[in-house]
């Protein structure tokens, strides 16, 4: 599903943020990407989400090279990813429904459709009675919890995690990340970034580490 | 059908955004209308009082009486050739009885009635000169007219703006200065505002940007909204020169009538309000565009 072939990426006149990372993960697995702050984790999620081009070496997402892609096909990219964000980004005009719903306006389904699957979505991650409030009057797991609805409501192949606990007490962490696993036995392939080791390491999953740029670690963890 | 319900949401969007910031919204407009008024009513001055000079202020005039015994190719021949000089703007044929009471006018005399049956004056032509022509063309026009044998004599009416054309030339280069200062900085405020309407949303144009919004999507709403600022801006401006010009009217309207019963007041020139409006709107979208484009392309 994810293929990082010797990928570099420096920025100008700067020390390389990714050195010859290579690594490949397969459809349906669920990894961890840890490394301390500047290691890289954030280098190297902007490169699979498109926001950055590799300075060397090929990222293929689904045998596509993200090279290759710019506007329109680039942003079509981009609705097959679920993204999830350390701080949730919610749109705080919106009710709970509507922030979950704008990746399907976005891709253009037909409004008829969306209810049902806004609906399943908020009734993964048990935030079904909320749906019509504002996100402003929802706690800190809950608002994450609602991004991880809006990240997963397209149904997309890919789910991209971005310190997705930073902000979360350590049982809502446990919570969040138990979430991720019922995805993962769904199918869906999830790379999640994070500093906390403690979790990662409470849970079966491969852990790849990352240090200075480089991958120094890929351990496979017990689930595979 | 999906690019008009893509629209149909971008336009929804920007309402709501505007409903949720309204006070901020009528502020803005209201600010940017005053500014926008600025240079609309320097221009409705300008437009305006230019429709209130008297012709002979601007355009310069020459009788030029003609031989006695001129015949009638010759007249036309010399005709011919004035009409070829790119400053003048029209040539009169004035049968001898009008040169008269045309010089007895000119000269503030009373009608020299008794010279009609024994008329001593010749044919004339009317010479007017355009009214953007320079003092040096008119110069040079009425040296030749002078030196040709075809004219007997001629008087030479200079206009105002030629009289003064150097103290003219130099309150002219003076508008035309600050009324670009004016135009460029109130293009700049309409400009910001809608850019910075733009760079308030930073966070969620990146998080539109991830969820794979096209570029087209995520600009329409601000572009409607710049639009709506910048129509609804004009709009405010029109009312304001609209009133501006109502009350320099009333101030001038006494001696205005009593220049021309029909000048009640200063014309109001529809091509500025149009302008204003239009110029609002271009302003205002293009501010939006930019700041969207520049946000989105610091995203890449």
């Amino acid at each position: 599903m994810i293929e990082f072939e010797s990928v570099s990426k420096v920025y100008d006149g700067q020390r390389p943020a990714l050195s010859t990372v290579t690594f490949k993960l397969a459809p349906g697995e669920m990894a961890f990407l840890t490394g301390h702050s500047g290691a890289g984790k954030s280098t190297l999620l902007r490169l699979l989400l498109g926001l950055e081009k590799a300075s060397q070496g090929v990222v293929r997402v689904a045998g596509t090279d993200l090279a290759s892609l710019n506007g329109e096909k680039l942003a079509r990219y981009r609705r097959r990813v679920g993204v999830v964000f350390q701080d949730p980004n919610l749109e705080e005009d919106l009710t709970v429904f509507d922030n979950v719903a704008l990746p399907l306006r976005i891709a253009g389904f037909k409004e008829a459709d969306i209810p049902k699957r806004v609906n399943a979505a908020l009734s993964r991650v048990d935030l079904s009675d909320q749906a019509m409030t504002s996100p402003r009057v929802l706690s800190g797991g809950q608002q994450q919890r609602v991004g991880i609805a809006r990240a997963i409501v397209h149904r997309p192949a890919l789910v991209v995690a971005d310190e997705p606990t930073g902000n979360l007490d350590p049982e809502l962490s446990a919570r969040v990340m138990r979430m991720f696993t019922q995805f993962q036995q769904l199918g869906v392939t999830i790379l999640v970034a994070t500093h906390e080791r403690a979790v990662v390491e409470s849970l079966p999953f491969r852990h790849l580490t990352i240090e200075r740029g480089r991958l120094v670690s890929d351990d496979v963890g017990a689930s595979r | 059908m999906r690019w008009l319900l893509d629209h149909q949401s971008a336009f929804s969007e920007a309402m709501k955004r505007t409903r949720d910031r309204m006070t901020q919204f009528i502020v803005v407009i209201c600010l940017l209308g005053v500014l926008l008024a600025i240079p609309g009513w320097l221009g409705q001055i300008w437009l305006g009082m230019a429709s209130l000079v008297p012709s002979d202020a601007v355009q310069s005039e020459a009788l030029v009486f003609l031989e006695r015994d001129l015949d009638l190719e010759s007249r036309i021949d010399l005709e011919r050739s004035l009409e070829d000089q790119a400053v003048i703007d029209a040539i009169t044929f004035i049968p001898k009885s009008e040169a008269l009471d045309a010089l007895s006018a000119s000269d503030g005399l009373s009608q020299m009635t008794v010279l009609r049956d024994d008329n001593p004056l010749p044919d004339a032509l009317r010479v007017r000169f355009s009214f953007v022509g320079d003092e040096a063309g008119e110069a040079a026009v009425i040296d030749g007219l002078r030196s040709d044998q075809r004219v007997m004599s001629l008087r030479y009416y200079p206009s105002a703006r030629v009289q003064y054309a150097s103290l003219v030339e130099m309150l002219g280069l003076l508008g035309l200065g600050l009324s670009m200062l004016t135009i460029i900085g109130v293009l700049m405020a309409v400009f910001l505002v809608s850019a910075a309407d733009v760079v308030d949303d930073r966070r969620r144009i990146e998080l539109y940007t991830l969820l794979g919004a096209s570029n087209g999507f995520i600009k329409r709403p601000y572009l409607y909204r710049a639009t709506l600022l910048g129509l609804l801006s004009g709009l405010v401006a029109c009312v304001v020169i609209f009133g501006l010009n109502t009350v320099l009217s009333s101030v001038l309207a006494s001696n205005l009538e009593a220049l021309d019963p029909e000048l009640g007041s200063i014309p109001m020139d529809g091509r500025i309000l149009i302008t204003v409006a239009v110029v609002a709107i271009v302003a205002s979208w293009i501010g939006a565009e930019r700041a969207v484009h520049r946000r989105l392309h610091a995203l890449h």
